[in-house]
């Protein structure tokens, strides 16, 4: 049906990269409109409606276009049978660094210059392996080395497609902070390279001084807020010979945070840093949209909720440095049960295919009920990403990022048998299973090829002997 | 009548001293090269003919042609003429700058740019290192005449070059590859401005990563156009405005902007290029891909946005056999070895301008172009690509490119057919002057000799372990040096690969790139060091993956 969806989700690294897609040896195709779907008698578990017995649902033109009983498949609609399967939204991860050629401009202190937009990669092996975990969209985010980083990306991980086909166009932006040990400790870290003078050290060196250099960004920030305002009303008043400020393209993001136009995603573990960011924010008159990891999110559930941040975590992984200690697992429930927007991530491209069962972990510690731990994985990740009209739940007029799953999502032993973005199909079990054999004979097939044969005379254990010879003389015509 | 061995016999001596051009410029001006097959590549074959040369110019190509009774003749039965070809992209002439001193002269407030390469600094730039558009090639070059044996056995007289590091790489020059001085090497300057996607050095400072190099870039080009706005408005009415600051690097971005100069940007993956077209639609730039080994994937945008591709043939292929104990190559590996041969005729079915470059593996060159012959291109679109198709995309289609009366006399002359299997290069004419290529070229530049590694070079096989996203991996290199150029394998724990762009400096430091099987597929990577008695010491770059160290021990 579609050449975009190969690959596998075996456990054997060595078999996966076997099973991955390159496009054929033809310029790009245009895209065909994907086929209309009808998924007939599933459980259905709309995350924000609650769960459907025996429903269909209809994917049409890239939406859900009717949830109900009985449905009537168009003319040409493919017909899954959901008996005894569970339909779920897509999952979102709200903390990814996949599919990104570069995490961290760890060189200053201030990157917000940088955008993941601009290094996504397409090809990367682990977007198919996170399609066959049921996620379909990410928030890519700028590593933590320092105190505010690079722009966002958010994808809809459209495997097959360029990158500019997966970008989610409307999702607000956002933009990386970190608090804590990384930036310190990254701070610390002196680069030697020989031949070179040592890396200075990187202002700051404390939490203090995070704060300062915040202040300092955003004090900044409004001033050349002001000189464009100032140019804008200039301009307004048909002023002559006026000439536009210079722009800045380190200032202007944080300007948009300014002015509720980008949403600030802050790496942060320990309390008195993340109320250190909310208060800072309040004098600067912007909203946190989330705390990213937030360990000790629930030692300050009501001022985080006060504030109207959101909160990303993960469902039970601590303890790897010394501000990750203070954690516990209840930490998501105890901040639901506040009314903070929480939310599981990956952080991971290999949790990435089993978030899942991180949000089960939440019915177990804390109590939630199923439709919260869904909700954690999936329509609340949309809220932070100003997505929820759109993703995020199982609801009539939305995308059709949908997952069928074997079994219930919650339990360990569910795994996604279709996963669809917008309507495609990205990923199947079958499909996949198909795609194996042909991946053997292409594999025995391109051995065999010159290209891929050592040449002879510089084979055995590493080429040994041929030292002296000229340098890659080619083997079989110059000599 | 001279024979073509004793002209050839006369120049491998002189050119293994170590100025051989005095002793050609004394050389005679006129040559006959008579009875042999002309393929002017502007016209059609001349299956026996004549061309001569005189003063440094083509003054008559064809099948009657009188030989002038001054002329040295040469006969040239079984012998081919084709234009010189020309190399579209790479940096001969360059006395490999000593980087590691031009760029560790740190300073700038830590602020290091470029690449694996370092780049030259500009005097009063108001840029980093690395940054600096104002940068010329010409300033930079410096024969070598050494450095020339191994592009000239590859049949080229002429060469694309530009400064090998940093992000904004300065203006290039097409050089003649006749290793005199630089006022007569160079047939055009500051045709391009050159942009690579590559990280800053190891030294910490700003941008130290693909997306901060790509920040950098975008806010470079954002002051520019400011700077022309500025000027334009200063320039219009200076009375009561102040003057704006001169800034060379901005200034040296205007024709850029204007699209009186091309942007080379070296891309090979497709998804280099797709960011290098984005890029260059975002500030409305006249785009050339260097390098393209995928770009046969992104030939209907090459073609739509009028884009042509500087090709490296430099294809990837498997060169040693793997340990019993290694993972075998993920399937996109094998691929891209199968595959990439085929891309030029992609790219010529789709309607894209292609030139090829080498790659920098000279000794190859030839049997590469062959693999794109093999991959669906005809012969005489290959010879194109080494000849006219450069020639226009550099603006010199009327001085180099086709054997015409009136062009300068820059010369292949094979046994064979090019395109025939074994074929080699027997002599050239650069600026009218010939030059022989010695039988077994890279090997006669060798003192000792011998296996097992020549006193004084880099010669045998190196243990290196190298420092990799936090784990320590283990290759193989297999080194040959002969003179500057180095060459060799890379094999272990990051596939197989041909060294390319391989050279050793004055000082003993050397460079070379490979690429290297990581994850996902290719990388490319750009290795810098230096021996240190019996070990290497050095920094390897690799586009999204940081600087690291590397040592490496001689096996015994």
């Amino acid at each position: 049906m579609t050449t975009t969806v190969e690959g596998s989700m075996t456990t054997s690294a060595v078999a996966l990269v076997l099973l991955l897609a390159v496009p054929a040896l033809s310029a790009q195709a245009p895209r065909a409109a994907a086929p209309a779907t009808l998924i007939t008698n599933a459980t259905v578990l709309t995350v924000t409606k609650g769960t459907l017995a025996g429903t269909d649902v209809l994917l049409q033109n890239g939406k859900i276009a009717q949830i109900g009983k009985h449905l009537t498949a168009p003319a040409g609609a493919t017909t899954i049978d959901g008996t005894g399967k569970f339909l779920m939204p897509g999952i979102i991860d709200p903390h990814s660094h996949m599919m990104s050629d570069a995490t961290n401009e760890g060189s200053l202190s201030v990157t917000s210059m940088v955008r993941i937009a601009d290094v996504l990669n397409p090809t990367a092996p682990n977007i198919y392996r996170a399609l066959a975990g049921g996620t379909t969209m990410l928030n890519i985010l700028h590593g933590s080395a320092n105190t505010i980083g690079g722009q966002n990306a958010v994808v809809k991980l459209k495997w097959g497609r360029t990158a500019q086909e997966m970008l989610v166009p409307g999702a607000m932006p956002g933009i990386k902070f970190a608090l804590g040990e990384n930036v310190t400790r990254k701070n610390n870290q002196t680069v030697i390279v020989q031949g070179q003078p040592a890396a200075p050290r990187r202002y700051p060196s404390t939490r203090m001084g995070q704060e300062v250099i915040l202040r300092d960004a955003f004090t900044r920030a409004r001033d050349y807020q002001a000189t464009w305002a100032d140019y804008r009303a200039r301009l307004a008043k048909k002023e002559a010979g006026l000439i536009a400020p210079r722009r800045d393209l380190e200032l202007e993001p944080l300007v948009e945070v300014l002015e509720g136009k980008r949403w600030v995603h802050a790496h942060s573990y320990r309390a008195d840093e993340m109320l250190m960011l909310l208060n800072l924010a309040d004098d600067f008159g912007f909203t946190i949209k989330t705390l990213q990891h937030g360990l000790e999110g629930y030692k300050i559930a009501s001022e985080i909720a006060k504030h109207g941040a959101g909160l990303s975590t993960f469902a039970d992984s601590w303890g790897y440095k010394i501000e990750a200690y203070d954690a516990i697992p209840y930490n998501v429930a105890i901040l639901m049960r506040h009314g903070v927007v929480t939310t599981i991530n990956s952080d991971d491209d290999g949790r990435a295919r089993r978030l899942n069962i991180d949000a089960a972990k939440m019915v177990r510690y804390g109590a939630l009920t199923e439709d919260e731990a869904l909700r954690i994985i999936t329509y609340n990740g949309a809220v932070q990403l100003g997505l929820e009209t759109r993703v995020g739940s199982i609801e009539v007029g939305k995308e059709a990022d949908v997952v069928l799953w074997n079994a219930h999502p919650l339990s360990v032993y569910a795994s996604p048998d279709y996963t669809f973005i917008d309507g495609e199909l990205y990923f199947s079990k079958a499909m996949d299973a198909e795609r194996r054999a042909a991946r053997v004979a292409e594999r025995t097939e391109l051995e065999q090829a010159e290209a891929n044969q050592a040449p002879s005379g510089r084979g055995g254990a590493g080429g040994r002997g041929a030292a002296g010879t000229p340098p890659a003389m080619p083997p079989k015509e110059n000599h | 009548m001279v024979s073509l061995l004793r002209v050839a016999g006369v120049v491998t001596c002189v050119a293994t001293i170590a100025s051989p051009l005095t002793a050609q410029r004394t050389a005679p001006a006129t040559f006959a090269i008579t009875n042999a097959r002309l393929v002017p590549v502007s016209a059609p074959v001349i299956e026996s003919g004549t061309v001569v040369i005189r003063g440094g110019l083509i003054v008559a190509v064809g099948a009657t042609v009188a030989v002038p009774a001054d002329a040295r003749v040469i006969d040239g039965t079984g012998l081919t003429v084709y234009p010189g070809l020309i190399d579209g992209f790479g940096t001969l002439g360059l006395p490999s700058a000593a980087p590691a001193a031009a760029a560790g002269g740190g300073g700038g407030g830590g602020r290091g740019g470029g690449g694996g390469a370092a780049a030259p600094r500009a005097p009063n730039s108001t840029q980093a290192v690395g940054l600096q558009p104002e940068l010329a090639v010409v300033n930079e070059l410096g024969p070598d005449a050494m450095a020339f044996t191994a592009p000239h056995a590859a049949g080229f007289t002429t060469a694309f070059t530009s400064i090998g590091g940093g992000v904004f790489r300065g203006q290039s020059a097409v050089i003649n590859l006749d290793g005199t001085d630089v006022s007569t090497m160079v047939v055009r300057s500051g045709m391009t401005q050159q942009l690579a996607f590559s990280r800053g050095g190891g030294g910490g400072g700003f941008p130290g990563s693909l997306f901060g190099v790509f920040a950098a870039i975008r806010q470079e080009l954002l002051d520019a156009q400011r700077y022309r706005e500025l000027s334009a408005a200063y320039a219009r009415n200076p009375k009561g405005m102040v003057r704006p600051a001169y800034d060379p690097s901005l200034a040296a971005l205007q024709p850029v902007l204007a699209r009186q100069v091309p942007m080379v940007m070296l891309a090979n993956t497709q998804r280099e290029i797709e960011r290098a077209l984005d890029l260059a639609k975002e500030f409305n730039l006249r785009a050339i891909i260097a390098g393209g080994t995928e770009a046969w994937k992104v030939a209907d945008r090459l073609k739509a946005e009028s884009v042509p591709v500087l090709l490296t043939v430099n294809f990837p292929r498997r060169t040693t056999t793997p340990a019993v104990d290694a993972d075998p190559d993920p399937l996109r590996v094998l691929r891209e070895r199968v595959e990439a041969p085929k891309g030029a005729a992609v790219l010529q079915a789709a309607g894209v301008t292609y030139a090829f470059t080498s790659g920098g593996a000279f000794p190859e060159f030839l049997a590469n172009v062959r693999r794109a012959v093999g991959g669906g291109l005809t012969p005489e679109q290959a010879l194109r690509a080494m000849t006219t198709t450069p020639a226009q995309l550099f603006g010199i289609a009327d001085r180099v490119g086709a054997l015409e009366a009136g062009r300068i006399a820059n010369l292949t002359i094979t046994k064979g057919d090019l395109f025939a299997p074994g074929t080699t290069v027997q002599q050239l004419f650069i600026d009218g002057q010939p030059i022989t290529i010695p039988v077994a070229a890279p090997s006669a530049g060798g003192a000792g000799g011998g296996r097992g590694g020549r006193p004084g070079t880099l010669d045998g096989q190196w243990t290196a372990r190298i420092a990799f996203d936090g784990a320590e991996r283990e290759v193989t290199f297999t080194l040959t040096q002969h003179g500057a150029i180095l060459g060799g394998v890379l094999e272990g724990s990051f596939g197989s690969a041909t060294l390319e762009e391989g050279v050793v400096q004055p000082d003993g430091s050397f460079r070379f790139a490979a690429w290297l099987m990581h994850h996902d597929g290719l990388e490319r990577a750009e290795f810098r060091g230096v021996r240190q008695g019996d070990a290497l010491v050095g920094e390897v770059a690799v586009q999204g993956h940081g600087t690291s160290r590397f040592t490496g021990n001689q096996e015994r």
